[in-house]
């Protein structure tokens, strides 16, 4: 217990020296969580549309105003023929655009059905294929107040997040994937850095064993990591105000295993690299990457090939984003998250044992 | 040796795939020697001295220290022995009282027992004022001085130096040694490797290691008089580098080299001194004055050296070293 | 001027080659991450776990069930004529979305007036609760009769075209910005430790005593780490047109120049990065955090920024990828020309020119 003490000062001591440290531990964070914060919005807004108005009467005045009203569109420009539409699109400064066909209000009096042309560029998937469906929605309104309407309607009720604000739930998401990469960060040199000065060794050769090093090089940064989290926390509850449906408590022992996880991924890239530049590789390539693609924050897991479906099963993020869903929004509690708890545990136990095995294979 | 070696290595062998480093050494070392283990880089030194420290397992062959089993008891070993590597392997960006600190307490060490030893070392380092300074900005003899102290906070009975002078100024150097020579005289058995002579004709015994075999080990006069009186003659002549040449194919020479502006040759036969010196003048390097001298450990270690590559056996031209420490 | 900074190119191009996990890494590492998380990852979404409480039971309730599950989206993981076999399933995330339709469904129907169906949504996930609830509106349209009753004019219809990306296949989109960011994290990361080992190491020491300048120092070290990359960059844009139907409509002459500014950009960021670290371990902080998450979220790869709030859109501006995102995407899946991207193409430069500069003060300075 000494001896880990003992270990605890001396990587806290050597953290504390290192001026450039500070702030990238901890201003850094809470910096790109602002930002990315604000960022990582799927909410369409503002779409770039573009209108040519081949009737010019009053009535196709107020299409264009119902799409205007809407906060989904702003309109950067009016033309007059079709074909003044291409180079905007291609230059990509409109994402849509509507053609109002010459006799359209007269087609409309006269309980005619007129079509009206939407382009969309397709090369922002996301922004055309939502933005064709707002349009649609706005059109529909549009009918509705006129009297037509499809006899069957959707009510839709939405659960846990009834604004269906994306950043409800992107902001913890961001939140974990930030502790990942500074938590992996910082461990998987650790080890390799002493390799590389020459102070593993004489570190070696005392009394100290392998699994108190291990335990050593991880509480530091462990701590380091709940300090993040804490100084963090504050903004996403409220700064961002992500409702917290759930208990703190919960949310506090589930993200135990799931920083275990992270901390020691980190020191089985240490263990595995002979050079910090190995262990920077490895770590942002093999590790991290994956955790950022295959864990279902981003790109929704049920879409992938069943072979990546599998393979999501090794990342440690899966879990916890199905947790922080679980406790931010949803409000529950181990009762429903058990099995996530589980795996993230198995997985922790996994990662160190490997590290441990590899620490002792290194030493000749 | 009458008294339980405090380092007994017997048939000691390490290899990395087809590269043998260590080849079969076997020696004693005694309680309170300084026993120096030299030879040129790449020589096995380091190798050795790591697997008797329990960092390097033997590819075969065994050791032990204090009585303790380096391959199966290698914990118990590293609890008992202070240890310096070769590459400077303190924290440079702890402070000097922060690094003993943690070294003592990596021994177990802590509270005013750790505090008695950390002045110790800071007095013996010489570093009273510069407990708080960052051990990066020390200069280098300290620095050594510092990492011996954290090698002995424990109080070992046996210490083991890996080349821990290099790159350090020749004074620095001296005072270091006047320490090493203080641990004996406390009792302390110090095991030291070096590529510096001066140094090792400072230790009690020396084991002179080339290519991982170990060639003598024995005394420092002993290992001196490996040649008949009046062998080694001091010429000084001009053009020394080329008359080099000439005198290799002179017959009765078995070893010729250049020492500075000078040339030391082995003669097989002392009393051809003035023949040689004859024959180098008519030869157009005159003036020429030829002397005997003293071998150095120098003269002696390159002797042994082509020596044992003549032999092309196995253990080398002496066993290991008889009669006790000087 | 140009000799001593191809001897110095020529020095690191040797030892990067000595390196080979390190060049093998560069090399392969970008087209292997395309190859895995090209076939990963897409928007369009599948296999939907659909809950049916049907109260109705009648013809017209089972036509709309019908509906749901033909539509190739939804997988139906439960059903029952009573709520309260939803109970807990929204919790544990077994059910993602309930299509509830009432008990007097086709009575309503058959008497020309309006019905409801209701359709319960677990929102946690915001994103993909707007696509499931997207399609569920597409469905219910598809089956509904339109009633024309006491319309006052006549409808209007929509007729959709989608230009570069007909089936709107987010493959297409993401994979371009897939190719973007992986090339900028591997390049912030290869040179972010390049000065800073030298720093490390001792060797900055004797390069100072050479007549060498800073800025021969910094650009000499670059070029190698841009071969590699360029190559790198090259399999990878092949790759995504070979495998992922990324098509490539305009010159390959352009794409060309754009990637090499771009690459350029990254490359320089991390060598700035470099020279503001004076520890391997530091150089590897900054560079990750610095590319990582903002070139992921920051660049238009998979938030539009348009959607971001202003101040956050002003921070885009210093993010590379999103230019060559912008350009890279004309280029390929619209075949523009110059003409039209070459106000990204600008900022690229521009971006590169500051980067190099910054790192050329800070070198000459710690000098």
């Amino acid at each position: 217990m000494r001896a880990l003490l003992n270990l605890l000062v001396k990587e806290l001591l050597q953290l504390k020296r290192d001026p450039k440290i500070v702030p990238i531990l901890f201003v850094a964070p809470v910096f790109q969580l602002f930002i990315l914060g604000y960022a990582a919005t799927t909410d369409i807004k503002r779409v770039e549309l573009a209108v040519c108005d081949l009737d010019r009467t009053a009535a196709s005045r107020q299409l264009v105003e119902a799409f205007t009203a809407s906060t989904y569109f702003r309109v950067v420009r009016t033309v007059d023929a079709q074909g003044e539409l291409d180079p905007l699109l291609l230059a990509g400064a409109a994402r849509l655009a509507v053609t109002i066909p010459a006799g359209f209000a007269a087609d409309r009096n006269a309980g005619r059905p007129s079509t009206i042309q939407l382009l969309a560029d397709g090369s922002d998937a996301t922004v055309g294929t939502v933005g064709l469906a707002y349009a649609a929605n706005v059109v529909q309104q549009v009918n509705a107040a006129a009297g037509v309407r499809p006899q069957v309607e959707i009510r839709p009720v939405v659960l846990y997040n009834p604004d269906l604000k994306s950043r409800n739930f992107m902001v913890p998401g961001i939140l974990a994937m930030i502790i990942m990469i500074m938590t992996m960060m910082l461990t998987s040199m650790a080890l390799v850095r002493e390799s590389e000065v020459g102070t593993l060794e004489q570190l070696l050769v005392t009394p100290l064993t392998p699994g108190q090093l291990i335990v050593g090089k991880l509480v530091p940064y462990a701590l380091v990591a709940l300090v993040e989290i804490l100084t963090a926390m504050p903004i996403v509850l409220f700064w961002f105000r992500v409702p917290m449906r759930g208990s703190y408590l919960t949310l506090f022992l589930l993200t135990l295993p799931f920083v275990a996880c992270t901390l020691g991924l980190g020191l089985l890239v240490s263990t595995l690299s002979r050079t910090q530049q190995q262990a920077m590789m490895l770590s942002a390539f093999v590790f991290m990457l994956p955790q950022i693609y295959l864990s279902g924050f981003i790109f929704p897991i049920q879409n992938m090939p069943q072979a990546f479906q599998l393979a999501t099963y090794l990342v440690p993020l899966r879990y916890y984003v199905v947790i922080l869903r679980g406790v931010f929004l949803k409000g529950v509690g181990f009762a429903e998250l058990w099995p996530q708890a589980v795996a993230l545990l198995v997985l922790a136990t996994v990662i160190l044992t490997a590290a441990r095995l590899r620490f002792r294979r290194r030493l000749g | 040796m009458t008294a339980v070696p405090v380092v007994a290595a017997r048939e000691l062998s390490r290899r990395f795939g087809p590269f043998v480093a260590v080849d079969r050494v076997s020696f004693d070392v005694a309680p309170g020697e300084i026993f120096g283990f030299l030879g040129s880089n790449g020589a096995g030194k380091t190798t050795t001295i790591r697997m008797l420290c329990g960092l390097l397992a033997p590819s075969s062959g065994s050791a032990t220290v204090l009585g303790l089993d380096i391959a199966r008891q290698a914990d118990e070993v590293k609890r008992r022995i202070g240890y310096m590597s070769q590459r400077f392997s303190l924290y440079t960006d702890l402070t000097v009282e922060e690094n003993l600190r943690f070294w003592g307490g990596a021994y177990g060490l802590f509270g005013a027992a750790l505090g008695r030893r950390a002045d110790w070392a800071i007095a013996t380092a010489g570093l009273a004022e510069l407990r708080s300074a960052l051990v990066r900005k020390l200069p280098s003899g300290f620095r050594q001085r510092l990492a011996l102290g954290a090698a002995l906070l424990h109080e070992p009975p046996v210490v083991f130096l890996d080349e821990p002078t290099g790159g350090v100024d020749p004074e620095a150097r001296r005072r270091f040694w006047d320490l090493i020579d203080d641990l004996s005289a406390g009792g302390t058995t110090v095991f030291v490797t070096t590529h510096y002579m001066d140094e090792a004709e400072r230790c009690h015994r020396v084991a002179l290691m080339h290519a991982g075999r170990l060639l003598a080990l024995d005394t420092v006069p002993a290992l001196k008089g490996v040649f008949p009186a009046g062998a080694v003659v001091e010429i000084a002549c001009s053009r020394a580098p080329q008359a080099l040449g000439e005198l290799e194919s002179f017959p009765g020479v078995s070893e010729a080299a250049l020492f500075g502006e000078r040339l030391h040759v082995v003669l097989d036969d002392p009393a051809r001194r003035q023949e040689l010196a004859g024959r180098l003048d008519a030869a157009g390097f005159g003036p020429v004055e030829a002397r005997s001298i003293t071998p150095s450990l120098e003269d002696a270690f390159i002797h042994t050296i082509r020596l044992a590559g003549e032999e092309k056996t196995g253990s080398g031209a002496r066993g290991p070293g008889s009669g006790g420490a000087a | 001027m140009i000799r001593r900074t191809l001897a110095i190119a020529v020095k690191e191009l040797l030892q990067l080659r000595r390196d080979l996990r390190t060049s093998l890494t560069l090399l392969g590492m970008p087209m292997l991450l395309l190859l895995i998380y090209g076939y990963a990852l897409s928007f369009d979404i599948v296999h939907i776990r659909l809950a049916v409480i049907d109260h109705d039971g009648g013809r017209a309730a089972r036509d709309v069930r019908a509906a749901f599950l033909e539509s190739g989206y939804f997988d139906l993981v439960a059903h029952g004529r009573d709520e309260r076999v939803l109970d807990g399933l929204f919790d544990t995330g077994d059910v993602q979305a309930a299509l509830v339709i009432p008990a007097d469904y086709g009575t309503t129907l058959a008497a020309g007036r309006e019905a409801q169906v209701q359709f319960v949504l677990d929102g946690a996930d915001a994103q993909t609760a707007t696509t499931i609830l997207g399609y569920a509106r597409q469905i219910v349209a598809s089956v509904s009769p339109v009633l024309r009753g006491a319309a006052t004019s006549g409808p209007v219809l929509v007729r959709p075209l989608v230009w570069y990306n007909p089936d709107l296949s987010s493959s297409r989109f993401l994979v371009p910005g897939l190719v973007a960011f992986i090339l900028m994290v591997t390049s912030v990361i290869a040179t972010a430790l390049a000065v800073v080992r030298e720093k490390e190491r001792g060797t900055m020491e004797s390069l100072r005593a050479t007549p060498l300048l800073a800025l021969e120092l910094l650009v000499g070290k670059t070029l190698p780490y841009l071969l590699v990359a360029s190559v790198s960059a090259a399999g990878s844009l092949f790759l995504a047109w070979a495998l992922f139907d990324v098509p490539v409509r305009g010159s390959l002459g352009w794409l060309a120049v754009v990637t090499l500014l771009f690459l350029g950009g990254g490359l320089g960021w991390g060598v700035l990065i470099s020279t503001l670290a004076d520890t391997q371990q530091v150089a590897f902080q900054m560079g990750l955090l610095s590319s990582m998450l903002p070139t992921l979220l920051l660049s238009g790869f998979i938030f539009p920024i348009s959607s971001m709030p202003a101040p956050v859109q002003v921070i885009t501006h210093i993010v590379p990828a999103r230019y060559f995102l912008v350009a890279l995407r004309g280029i390929v899946l619209k075949g523009a020309g110059p003409e039209v991207w070459w106000p990204q193409a600008l900022a690229l430069l521009a971006f590169g020119a500051v980067i190099l500069a910054a790192a050329t003060v800070r070198t000459v300075r710690s000098l």
